[in-house]
């Protein structure tokens, strides 16, 4: 197994706040691979350094060849990693369709000086793009909500659009904030049953952030946990539910 | 076709509308836009100018503020870059008409630069006001560098021929700005069905994730800017041949108040909107004007010798109602009325 992703001493202060604490571990290629910890852990922030939001204070991150930790987030699509938002960042007003061809975007071509005259490459582009959209619309069985707009969809619905959009930058590497908190046991179902598929079918490898630890459980491969910036344990979902420092930070808390 | 939840054919998906009835009624509205001068007078033949580059103009605020959420107080002054540039290319350096009206897009992009990158890091208000002050220092430049730009005595511009069409004819010009108009028309519209306009609303929605789907903000940002002002560039350029003696007064805030309005009631982002609104806020004070026409002559007269505080007012007071009422504009009821028929009778 080859590794994908590597982080190493990674830290992120936030004025005083240590928000992710010296964090080194690393991602195996086709791994489904899940973070977790109690709120305020520093997941969220840990996903903001590997899609390049803003700079680490210390260490690295490499995908491949790529530092990441020297990056710029708009760069991302083209390494090849997609993500998906906790707080939901889709596009309210546009249709399914189009929401999902923003993440396409990278892999097309038409600038401001060809997209006026459409009739030529642009258009020839645009009919492709329109084809792999319905690919991802197929896999994520949504074809019935393709023209309307994500605003009016169920959160769960509004989380499989992202989810597509994400898909549709055609990723090596796909990061995952919290995919199915808010969302009813079916949803989550179908959800989990996504992932696996993402992983299997397209053999993209998924980094997620979940607190619903029956997913967690289920589908991982390996799964790391974050109290308060630190990696307290990296392992197999049996060695981690085992793991007395784990339990302590679940348990001691509430 | 569409058959159920099944695509038979994706070029048909992309096009601009695979809507007869919206065809039929484009059709028929140029058809009626082609006959107009034969059944106008002067009067109607000059407000219908007015119209079409008020219009222009509005598409290319409606391509930054609307599709891309950058607010922009600056209309006025690359209208008058625009405007300017056509001007003097033909009054002091002798260009054919045909080379200055496309120079006067190009200077107008180039000077939104002069804007956009400052702007980079501002949004909301603060963006609006930086646009604002651009324009004041436009205009502040075109009043004092008398050398260049004639100062405060305006400049006039004799040679109105363009590919053997002389725009000082009304329904030449009227023609030719409905020609510019539908050119401007279909290239926003095709823009805005590729990535790039894509990432115009993709930033203006959610930025964070914008760059997430790989848009880089500033590249597009500045190309909004670049494409908007380009646009309104042009229609600075058509005013230089409808005024034919142009002069900086013409360029006040009022102006880019208008275009905002023009957009807000419109429908912001809507390309057909902005046309629409452009056509509103241009006749709205004819109406008005005409309805005091109506009035006892003491209130008329009081009333028509406030024309423009009067002017003003009404543009105020029709961008709240839209916001309060109908924040998609009328573009947004006309898609509601298009909803209502087409599902009729189940739609009460
Ligand atoms: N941009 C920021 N500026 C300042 N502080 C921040 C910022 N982002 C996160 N923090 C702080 O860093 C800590 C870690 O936050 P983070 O969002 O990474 O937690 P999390 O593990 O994702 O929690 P949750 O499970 O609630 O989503 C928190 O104390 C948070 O308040
Ligand atoms: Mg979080």
């Amino acid at each position: 197994m080859t590794v994908l992703l590597t982080v190493e001493n990674l830290t992120q202060r936030f004025g005083g706040l240590v928000a992710v604490d010296n964090v080194s571990l690393d991602v195996e290629e086709g791994s489904i691979f899940s973070l977790i910890g109690p709120n305020g852990a520093g997941k969220t922030t840990l996903f903001n350094l590997v899609s390049a939001i803003f700079p680490p204070s210390e260490g690295k991150i490499m995908f491949g060849e790529r530092a990441l930790h020297k990056a710029h987030t708009h760069q991302l699509a083209e390494f090849g990693i997609g993500r998906t938002f906790q707080n939901l960042a889709v596009f309210h007003h546009a249709t399914v369709v189009q929401n999902l061809l923003v993440g396409l975007h990278h892999q097309l071509k038409a600038n401001i000086l060809t997209a006026p005259f459409f009739w030529g490459r642009p258009r020839d582009e645009e009919i492709k793009a329109r084809r792999r959209v319905e690919e991802i619309i197929d896999f994520l069985e949504i074809e019935h909500l393709r023209d309307l707009p994500v605003g009016q969809l169920s959160y769960g619905l509004q989380k499989r659009v992202e989810l597509g959009r994400a898909l549709a930058i055609a990723p090596r590497l796909l990061l995952l904030d919290e995919m199915v908190s808010g969302m009813n046991a079916e949803e989550t179902e179908d959800i989990a049953r996504f992932i696996l598929d993402i992983r299997d079918e397209f053999g993209i490898t998924v980094m997620m952030v979940e607190h619903d630890m029956g997913v967690v459980m289920d589908i991982s491969d390996r799964i790391a946990v974050l109290d308060r910036g630190q990696l307290i344990c990296v392992g197999e979902p049996g060695e981690v539910s085992q793991n007395p420092d784990v339990i302590n930070a679940y348990l001691g808390k509430k | 076709m569409r058959t159920g939840n099944h695509i038979e054919s994706y070029p048909r998906h992309i096009s601009l509308s695979d809507n007869p009835v919206v065809w039929f009624w484009l059709v028929a509205l140029m058809a009626a836009m082609i006959v107009l001068p034969a059944f106008s007078g002067l009067f109607v033949l000059g407000l219908a100018i007015r119209i079409l580059i008020a219009a222009v103009g509005a598409i290319g605020l409606n391509l930054l503020t609307g599709s891309t959420g950058q607010i922009s107080l600056g209309q006025s002054g690359f209208l008058a870059a625009g405007c300017y540039t056509t001007g003097l290319l033909i009054a002091d350096y002798n260009w054919p008409p045909e080379l200055a009206l496309p120079m006067s897009g190009i200077v107008a992009a180039a000077l939104s630069f002069l804007v956009g990158i400052p702007s980079l890091r501002l949004k909301g208000l603060y963006l609006a006001i930086t646009t604002l002050a651009f324009s004041f220092i436009i205009t502040q430049f075109l009043l004092f560098a008398e050398p260049i730009t004639h100062g405060p005595y305006g400049v006039r511009i004799e040679d109105t021929v363009l590919f053997g069409f002389d725009l000082a004819d009304p329904t030449t010009m009227y023609y030719f700005c409905l020609g510019i108009l539908v050119l401007v028309t279909l290239g926003v519209l095709n823009i805005m069905r590729t990535r790039v306009g894509r990432a115009f609303n993709a930033i203006r929605d959610q930025d964070i994730a914008a760059r997430a789907m790989g848009i880089n903000l500033t590249t597009y940002k500045l190309t909004a800017f670049a494409a908007s002002s380009f646009i309104v560039g042009l229609a600075g350029g058509l005013m230089a041949f409808q005024f034919r003696f142009i002069n900086v007064d013409i360029f006040s805030v009022t102006l880019a108040i208008e275009a905002l309005a023009m957009i807000i009631v419109g429908g912001l982002g809507s390309v057909a909107g902005a046309i629409i609104g452009a056509a509103f806020i241009i006749l709205l004070p004819e109406f008005v004007g005409d309805a005091i026409g109506l009035l006892p002559a003491g209130i008329s007269d009081v009333l028509a010798r406030g024309a423009l505080e009067i002017k003003g007012l009404l543009i105020g007071l029709v961008i709240i109602l839209t916001l309060r009422l109908e924040p998609d504009g009328l573009i947004g009821v006309w898609r509601n009325l298009k909803r209502y028929w087409s599902r009729w009778p189940l739609s009460v």
